[in-house]
């Protein structure tokens, strides 16, 4: 079985890794679970990971004749896929191979997860969108982020990709979340997974180089994820069906 | 609200309403700025933003669209973009002949948060604030002094607002559409 999640919020700064990273985690309980940085512009998700220091990433597989599983690493319960930061690297990518990259990753996962590109103004960015089952809408309480969020729902249900559900971050106390996810919920076609509260613990995490569900498991955003996680109902789906599904995709434009 | 005529600076279209405010307080602009989003054509108003700046931060606010000033004003302009946006400077005089309406005020960091939704540029902004704008209360941590009780009515207020929602999804099915057929996706 495979299910494709894209993570995503038109806006930046929403902590899209964060919840990708904590929500693989998470989900690691119960399924095998592949992460992968689609956002290949702006790729962080090596720093959240502690791999900023690996010789071979995603845009070494798609600038090059790698094999992918050059750019697999077991980190924390999950396969993870980074990719480079360098301007070179993204410029010497062949992003047409993202396709077949993603297919051959959805032959051996239970669930595969897309971090995504906070853009919906290229190929490349709303790719990812496109390629998966469903998306996990990421939001925080502004008008900004809820208008950005609207925004995915839109391009993801016109490209056949239904709403997963939402996860507000970076709430704060005062934020009257509750009356804001019921008048949210309102317009998205996903429940609100979690709120997520925003949190010193976060950005440690993040400075240390590791997940925040394993640097502070304990800490209430990490059980916010984990209760997003919990609420997601991850579908049966065919691996080959969805595999094919990514080798017969859109080709991205080159960068 | 009347602005006198300043000298452009700057006309041109933006996709984040972030990139006129984070450049008038990199140049520490006195003077004003016109924002006006692209979803006025679809929800067929006359609206456009103007917010006034002294030595870079936000000062007075008032949206054509709803004829509304002030912290509304910044709710009402709160949409995805693209905007089209000019920068006018205008003399230290000349600025103070709009007065300072109490109906038109708006707190430093307020366009920030909720144009950008930029905690961070909002918080520059509020360092930049002459002490006699100052203070704002208090809402997340020392660095974020923004009024979060009007910021959370006006995530509301937009929430509520099912014509401009609407607006929004529906300006995004079509983007979405156009963009597929240039794209080639089936």
């Amino acid at each position: 079985m495979v299910e494709a999640f894209a993570v995503a919020s038109g806006k930046g700064g929403t902590g899209k890794t964060t919840s990708t990273l904590a929500l693989g985690m998470a989900l690691t309980d119960e399924y095998d679970v592949t992460v992968v940085d689609a956002d290949m512009g702006m790729a962080n998700m090596l720093f959240h990971a502690g791999l900023s220091d690996v010789e071979t990433t995603l845009h070494d597989v798609l600038g090059g004749d790698l094999p992918v599983a050059q750019a697999t690493y077991e980190r924390f319960g999950m396969t993870v896929v980074p990719c480079g930061t360098s301007l070179d690297g993204f410029r010497h990518s062949d992003p047409t191979r993202l396709r077949e990259v993603v297919a051959q990753l959805a032959a051996d996962t239970d669930v595969l997860l897309l971090d995504s590109p906070a853009a919906l103004d290229s190929r490349s960015a709303v790719l990812p969108v496109v390629l998966a089952d469903r998306v996990i809408v990421v939001l925080q309480p502004t008008i900004p982020a809820l208008s950005d969020g609207l925004k995915v729902q839109e391009y993801a249900t016109s490209y056949g990709t239904d709403v997963a559900g939402l996860v507000f971050n970076k709430v704060h106390d005062d934020d009257a979340i509750d009356e804001i996810t019921v008048k949210t919920e309102q317009y998205f076609d996903g429940p609100t997974l979690a709120t997520v509260s925003d949190s010193e613990a976060a950005r440690e995490a993040r400075r240390a180089g590791r997940p925040l569900l394993a640097h502070a498991p304990a800490s209430a955003p990490a059980e916010s994820f984990r209760q997003a996680a919990a609420r997601i109902d991850v579908r049966d789906g065919a691996s080959g069906a969805v595999a094919d599904r990514f080798r017969s995709a859109v080709i991205p434009d080159s960068p | 609200m009347n602005v006198p005529e300043g000298t452009l600076l700057k006309s041109h279209v933006v996709r984040d309403p972030r990139d006129p405010l984070a450049v008038a307080l990199d140049r520490e602009l006195t003077g004003y700025v016109v924002l006006e989003p692209q979803e006025t054509l679809l929800l067929d108003s006359d609206g456009r933003g103007v917010i006034t700046f002294r030595d870079g931060v936000p000062e007075l606010a008032y949206y054509t669209g709803t004829d509304r000033g002030g912290p509304p004003a910044l709710a009402d302009l709160a949409m995805p973009g693209p905007y089209h946006v000019e920068l006018y400077r205008l003399s230290d005089p000349a600025l103070s002949t709009t007065g300072s309406v109490d109906a038109l005020a708006v707190p430093p960091g307020m366009a920030a948060e909720r144009l950008a939704g930029d905690p961070a540029l909002a918080a520059s902004t509020r360092r930049r604030a002459p002490a006699d704008r100052k203070p704002e209360r208090s809402t997340a941590g020392d660095d974020a002094d923004g009024d979060d009780r009007s910021e959370q009515g006006a995530v509301e207020a937009f929430l509520a607002d099912e014509e401009k929602i609407e607006a929004i999804q529906k300006q995004a099915r079509e983007e979405a559409a156009q963009r597929a057929a240039e794209w080639g996706f089936d």
